[in-house]
């Protein structure tokens, strides 16, 4: 419990960096615990010890409030967005001048891409956008069925050509429909994949480059371990490497959040080196689970 | 798999020992830090890596009158028989008999990999000369029968579901009983992916398993998941029997180590590892090559051989 981690210190008159060192590894090993990934829990570790110390305690207890806030600040420097997280209005913003605005949703396999997807066409439908859905996952198995199926269940249109098609091919021809058809937003599904698979980064880095759309998507788990960093990197180098416009990922949505109980961790991993915002988290399997992060909220999770 | 990067730092942490003439207790601690750091880059969770350098310490502190070069050796053993007993509960797993039916029920987490995972391992198990089919018992998940139809097609295997019947438990009884009456070999079911939190969720999966009384529940885990999936891994052992684990998309980064600690969690031994999303991307697990392999090997294998 992080609460507690500097009872013992208290007594003392100004925080020495040996007085604290072990308090610090407690914290480390919470913030562990908490599913943080282990370069960050460093950093975290470091940042807020460094705030710790040569400061001056009073009173007995004052410590531990003292710890509370220091990790509180460090969290919500991370946490803070670096750009507007208001997707609605951004949207809004496009439609008043006519334009389409698409989003393309990407990340490795089974994180939640689809249904992130889908819970973002209810949110917009609910605000009086006219959505419609790009089916370019060719590759997974019952990939366009399971649009399908949402497609009907919230009555918005899906654009799809069946399986083994260019995914970029795909794309552009629904952003072309979308735009005679007068929608206000398409999203984009596409094919999960890892990482590390060459072949199908520059396959993905082709969709968006050649279709240059308005928000690229990263969709993670919040059940990700050390893994997370790796990948949002990896997907922001290959688009930065194959895109002519050097663009990269411009935000997260992080799923599964009714999995994890308070292990958050996820949350600082993933926004703590690239600083891109998460725009949406998912809390369940439902169109209405979908969410903006609170910063508090993770806060109190870590302090539990 | 990039587990020959845990493999190296493991290595690294061994041989520090190596070089110097008299293990400390400096040393041993030294040694233990840096095989705990990576461990837990690895995503082995925080308790595991933990209670794994205590059991190392205790033994090395059994040993302690035993001198030099011995000691190392003996160190060197606990370290890898430790990670072994991680990976490998010493259970031998179930293995599917040719010429009756053997009920394999497929659980885990959303999104885990359990319906591509059926896939390889109907593939497998065709390959071997098995009668194999597979049944749909996932009603939640939009897409889901599509997909077990379409990748069953691609391997010329039957499949039972329906689009209209929403009870899963009432698919599974029907269909595994239809494949045992014409005399299947293995009879796969595919079930929604679910988590802890979710009560309804587990009755729903033991329903599922009083109804087809499967021979061997498969829990099916992805590599890439840190710290959580210890408690998800546990719940799912509490809630049903787990008899054996795949471990999924180790074609990545990820070392797998929160998976691995999820089978600590379970007892149960894994039997498959998936490495990609096409059929063949499925190998069958051995633990003790396993963890020669996550030690990037050289001198160690003698160790690992006893
Ligand atoms: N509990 C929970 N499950 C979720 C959440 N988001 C998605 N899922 C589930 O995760 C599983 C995978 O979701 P998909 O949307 O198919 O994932 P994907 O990233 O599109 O997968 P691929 O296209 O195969 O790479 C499904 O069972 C979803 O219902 C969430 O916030 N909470
Ligand atoms: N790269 C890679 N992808 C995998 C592997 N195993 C499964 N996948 C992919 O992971 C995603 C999810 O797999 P599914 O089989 O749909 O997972 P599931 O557990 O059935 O999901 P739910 O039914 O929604 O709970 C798909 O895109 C699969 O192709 C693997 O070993 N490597
Ligand atoms: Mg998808
Ligand atoms: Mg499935």
């Amino acid at each position: 419990n992080v609460g507690n981690l500097l009872n013992n210190v208290a007594g003392s008159q100004t925080l020495t960096k040996e007085e604290i060192e072990p308090v610090m590894a407690d914290l480390r090993k919470t913030l562990l615990e908490k599913n943080v990934a282990v370069e960050v829990a460093d950093a975290v570790t470091k940042s807020v010890a460094d705030s710790l110390v040569g400061q001056k305690v009073e009173r007995f207890g004052r410590a531990s409030t003292m710890i509370k806030q220091a990790l509180a600040a460090a969290v919500e420097r991370v946490l803070t967005p670096k750009r507007s997280t208001d997707v609605l209005r951004e949207v809004l913003d496009a439609k008043r001048k006519g334009k389409t605005y698409s989003i393309v949703f990407v990340g490795i396999n089974g994180v939640g891409k689809s249904t992130s997807l889908s819970k973002v066409a209810y949110y917009l439908k609910e605000h009086n956008i006219d959505v419609m859905i790009t089916a370019c996952d060719t590759f997974r198995s019952g990939a366009v069925e399971q649009l399908r199926s949402h497609a009907k269940c919230l009555d918005v249109e899906l654009f799809e050509k069946g399986y083994l098609k260019d995914p970029a091919d795909v794309a552009r021809a629904s952003l072309v429909h979308a735009k005679q058809a007068k929608k206000d937003c398409v999203l984009i599904d596409t094919a999960g994949r890892m990482q590390n698979n060459d072949k199908l980064m520059r396959e993905l880095a082709k969709l968006v480059s050649v279709n240059t759309p308005d928000l690229v998507l990263f969709v993670g788990e919040a059940l990700v371990g050390n893994d997370g960093i790796d990948q949002l990197n990896m997907f922001n180098k290959s688009l930065a490497q194959f895109c002519s416009d050097g663009r990269t990922i411009d935000g997260l949505v992080l799923t599964k959040f009714d999995t994890i109980d308070d292990k958050v961790g996820a949350t600082l991993s993933m926004t703590y080196k690239t600083g891109q915002p998460i725009m949406f988290i998912g809390v369940g399997q439902k169109y209405t689970h979908l969410k903006k992060l609170s910063v508090n909220a993770v806060v109190n999770a870590l302090f539990k | 798999m990039v587990l020959q990067e845990l493999g190296g730092k493991l290595t690294a942490a061994l041989q520090k020992m190596q070089s110097v003439t008299v293990i400390s207790e400096e040393v041993l601690d030294k040694m233990l830090k840096d095989i705990a750091a990576a461990l837990l880059e690895a995503d082995v969770n925080v308790r595991v890596v933990g209670q794994l350098r205590k059991a190392i310490k205790t033994r090395a502190a059994l040993e302690e009158e035993v001198a030099g070069a011995n000691r190392r050796k003996l160190i060197q053993r606990a370290v890898v028989d430790e990670l072994v007993n991680i990976v490998d509960p010493g259970v031998t797993p179930h293995e599917v008999k040719k010429g009756k039916p053997n009920v394999i029920m497929f659980v885990g987490l959303q999104g885990a990999g359990k319906t591509t995972t059926i896939a390889k391992f109907a593939n497998y198990y065709q390959r071997k000369g098995f009668k194999c089919c597979m049944v749909c018992a996932d009603t939640f998940r939009a897409g889901a029968y599509d997909q077990l139809k379409q990748n069953a097609t691609k391997l010329r295997c039957p499949f039972y579901g329906s689009y209209t019947e929403a009870d899963p438990v009432a698919i599974a009884a029907e269909g595994v009983a239809q494949f045992r009456k014409e005399k299947y070999e293995v009879i796969i079911v595919d079930t929604s992916g679910r988590h802890r939190q979710e009560a309804a969720l587990f009755e729903e999966m033991q329903e599922i398993r009083v109804a087809i009384e499967p021979d061997n529940v498969v829990f099916v885990l992805d590599a890439t998941q840190g710290q959580a999936v210890h408690e998800q891994a546990t719940s799912f052992h509490e809630a049903i029997d787990i008899g054996s684990v795949v471990v999924t998309k180790l074609d990545g980064h990820a070392k797998g180590g929160g998976a691995l600690s999820a089978v600590a969690a379970t007892g149960a031994p894994i039997l498959f590892l998936g490495s990609g999303e096409h059929f063949d991307d499925f190998e069958p697990f051995v633990a003790r090559s396993f963890v020669s392999r996550l030690l990037g090997m050289g001198d160690m294998s003698t160790l690992v051989k006893q």
